[in-house]
């Protein structure tokens, strides 16, 4: 066997070493499923769609703020030059930054091999996920931003001509910029106009920019949420089915037990007995409450497959139970879910924006939802209606389409 | 190398897999003592290094439990194994290993690196969602200390060893891509990618057309005789028996009724089960109104029928009574040929190697 590898080794080394040949199996894989499977959601316009529409909206979160912020972009005040949007920048925002970039290096430039050769192989998913991950801990431990500032500083300094130079985002309003310049308890909102494209709140801050920043908010609840349970119903249901008898018996009592909680009311029963509103908190119940269908398919998928002769090939060929349980039943396993998932990722923005609407939402954080409610009150213009409630709307029902698509891409039976 | 095989050739005498008693029965789901089905009753057979045992019988009669007992790969909460030894590599090996004891772990040892399986069906025995690469890389990746890289260079020596041209761009074909013939020679690779002591095949022509049979068997024979690796052939066809078997053990109702060389197999069976079943084989250039049946339907072991003696089906000298129920057990009634029957003595669980069969003489010829 020795002979073998070093024989091995010096083949790779040598210059004939073909392209192929120098992939990793995980390579293979991944271009080949997740092309074919995305080739054929893209081949229904539902699909399209509902694709295009989550992935704007996905563009929008991660650059939130260098769409719409108070803080300019560029500003020269005394001959120094700064960026006070960068300098603002919370640890989350950078978080999302480097998630997203990581992601169009690694899939659109292709960014594999270097990554490979430093830390040796592993898929593309894996090292997003790992990045990510060294995100989220370091970006916060790193990033101190400047605490709380004046927001309208900048306006009122460009207004009495001190700065030299100053470029704003886009729509230069923070979303919790409340421009209460004539603070006018009848009229502080504004219908829309040049200055604020989709109006203002009642307190006025700049709706544009709130639904903007709010669908971070949306989708974190959504894509949090719903990985929260996928993750819980996966492993649940996935050993009722490779194990059955005992665990299984114990796990459908769990699944019975779960199912019989009506998710929106105990939302709303933690939410409101709490004296701080938690985002967190709300992504947790509802990923703790709505994992039982992910479990049910997933065991019934299990039960199924765990009989199949490929297994029992895997088996026979030395694999650990936890090895078939993940590499050979779950991605057979698992494609109903994934539907599902998508399914569940648009309830959870709509839990989201349901409590939200009933005035249980985050404080003073951009919602959808809260967007609504606060139309609720009178007076206020109709955008306040209706550019929060169509989000919400093709949110959902994109999300709805793309959840279509898969189903109509997974199915073999329309594969031809 | 040639102290390898110098010392093979000292363990020549000790069989590679012996098998020894082994009973595995099934129990209807948890409900107690609801009847357990006993699938294979005091089964013993031996595998020699470079040989092939060639089992064979009818569907249900415990030929492939005993394979997958082998690799421990019955599900134990229907299925248990109730008694036996089965003795792997021993005389070979300080501590003798018995695979029904081993702990998973090391079981999981033994699996693919030590022994492989082939399945009779290459239609579903790969994994829909891998590329052929992958799934033999896996394999590879788990038992032995190679990189990625590496592992993907000797899959593809294992394509090319199974007779797939251009392994190459195959490693990135998935299962459905290949025909069946292709499959079972991508199973037959990854089985072999590791390099096994034994190859367990349990029917591994069975779902393929004839012509690709010939194909997978002269391939598998091939493959036995370069790499010294010895065969466990799970058949019901007694033309493979015959062309490619060392030694036979036949097997009826979850016992083992004879078990010999494949010559005095075909040239004197003396159970009446195997000569029921060679009667049953047409002659070519015999015209017959209707062939010869094996009439009695036992597949269990509780429907061996007891009286199965010799006057039924065209006596021979041999045997001394009965040839089945309870008391019958493997009794040597010449030199290397063992039949269940009720006879003086103990039955002698662990046969001697056979000589001047087929895979030794090509092997020395080698």
């Amino acid at each position: 066997m020795t002979t073998t590898a070093t024989q091995l080794g010096q083949a790779d080394g040598g210059p004939d070493g073909s392209a192929p040949d120098s992939q990793t199996p995980n390579e293979l894989r991944e271009q080949k499923w997740l092309a074919a499977v995305g080739q054929r959601v893209l081949g229904q316009w539902g699909g399209r769609i509902g694709l295009v529409w989550v992935v704007l909206l996905s563009v929008i979160a991660v650059f939130a703020p260098f769409l719409a912020s108070s803080h300019p972009l560029l500003m020269t005040k005394d001959g120094v030059t700064t960026s006070p949007l960068l300098e603002h920048l919370s640890a989350a925002d950078v978080v999302l930054l480097v998630a997203f970039f990581a992601a169009l290096l690694l899939w659109v430039v292709g960014l594999l091999r270097p990554v490979n050769a430093a830390f040796g192989g592993g898929s593309r998913a894996w090292v997003w996920v790992g990045v990510t991950l060294g995100a989220i801990v370091v970006c916060p431990l790193v990033m101190s931003p400047p605490p709380l500032t004046v927001l309208s500083q900048y306006r009122e300094a460009e207004a009495a001509g001190e700065l030299e130079r100053v470029v704003f985002t886009v729509l230069p309003f923070s979303a919790t910029d409340r421009q209460a310049e004539r603070p006018t308890r009848d009229k502080s909102f504004r219908p829309p106009s040049a200055r604020h494209p989709m109006g203002t709140t009642l307190s006025g801050a700049d709706v544009m920019s709130r639904m903007i920043h709010a669908t971070r908010v949306a989708l974190a609840v959504g894509v949090i949420a719903t990985g929260l349970s996928l993750v819980i119903g996966i492993a649940v249901g996935g050993m009722m089915g490779y194990f059955s008898g005992v665990v299984d018996l114990l796990g459908m009592r769990l699944v019975e037990v779960f199912s019989a909680i009506p998710v929106l009311f105990l939302l709303i029963i933690i939410v409101a007995t709490r004296d701080e509103r938690n985002i967190y908190l709300m992504m947790t119940v509802i990923g703790l409450l709505s994992w039982v269908g992910y479990a049910l398919y997933i065991r019934a998928e299990f039960l199924k497959l765990r009989q199949a002769d490929y297994v029992q090939a895997a088996r026979a060929v030395g694999v650990s139970v936890p090895g078939i349980l993940f590499r050979h039943l779950l991605p057979n396993g698992v494609t109903p879910v994934l539907v599902l998932a998508s399914f569940g990722v648009a309830s959870a923005i709509l839990y989201e924006s349901t409590l939200s609407f009933l005035g249980l939402g985050l404080v003073d954080e951009p919602s959808w939802g809260g967007l609504l409610n606060e139309a609720r009150k009178a007076g206020t213009h109709w955008g306040l209606v209706w550019f929060p409630g169509l989000a919400i709307f093709l949110t959902v029902f994109a999300l709805n389409l793309v959840g279509d698509a898969l189903r109509e891409a997974l199915d073999p039976r329309s594969v031809k | 190398m040639s102290d390898e095989q110098n010392k093979a050739a000292v363990d020549q005498s000790s069989p590679l897999l012996d098998v020894q008693g082994l009973s595995v029965s099934f129990g209807n789901s948890g409900d107690g003592d609801g009847g357990r089905l006993i699938a294979s009753d005091r089964v013993s057979m031996s595998v020699y290094a470079g040989q092939t045992l060639a089992v064979v019988g009818e569907s249900g009669s415990g030929k492939s439990v005993s394979a997958m007992s082998v690799l421990r790969l019955i599900p134990t909460p229907p299925g248990s194994y109730d008694a036996g030894r089965i003795v792997w590599r021993g005389g070979r090996e300080a501590v003798e290993r018995d695979l029904l004891t081993l702990s998973e772990k090391a079981m999981r040892g033994v699996r693919g690196r030590e022994i492989a399986m082939i399945f009779q069906e290459p239609m579903t025995s790969l994994n829909p969602v891998y590329t052929i690469g992958e799934q033999i890389t896996e394999a590879v990746l788990l038992h032995q200390d190679v990189t990625g890289a590496e592992a993907v260079k000797i899959a593809e020596r294992a394509l090319r060893d199974v007779g797939i041209a251009e392994p190459v761009g195959r490693l990135k074909e998935y299962p459905h891509q290949l025909s069946g013939g292709m499959r079972q020679r991508v199973m037959i690779a990854m089985a072999l990618a590791c390099e096994p002591e034994l190859l367990l095949a349990d029917e591994p022509t069975t779902a393929l057309d004839v012509t690709i049979q010939a194909q997978i068997l002269e391939l598998l024979r091939k493959l036995q005789v370069s790499r010294g690796m010895a065969m466990m052939l799970i058949t019901h066809d007694l033309g493979v028996v015959a062309e490619n078997a060392d030694t036979v053990a036949v097997m009826f109702a979850g016992r083992v009724v004879e078990f010999t060389d494949v010559h005095t197999l075909f040239e004197r069976p003396l159970h009446p089960y195997t000569r029921g079943l060679l009667g049953s084989m047409p002659v070519l250039g015999q015209k017959v109104d209707r062939l010869g049946t094996v009439d009695d339907n036992a597949t269990i072991p509780a429907d061996f029928p007891s009286g199965y003696t010799v006057a039924e089906h065209d006596a021979s000298a041999a045997g001394t009574g009965a040839y089945g129920g309870e008391g019958s057990l493997l009794h040597e009634v010449e030199p290397g040929h063992w039949v269940l029957c009720t006879a003086e003595g103990e039955g002698k669980p662990t046969p001697a190697r056979l000589s001047g069969l087929r895979g030794a003489a090509v092997k020395t010829a080698v």
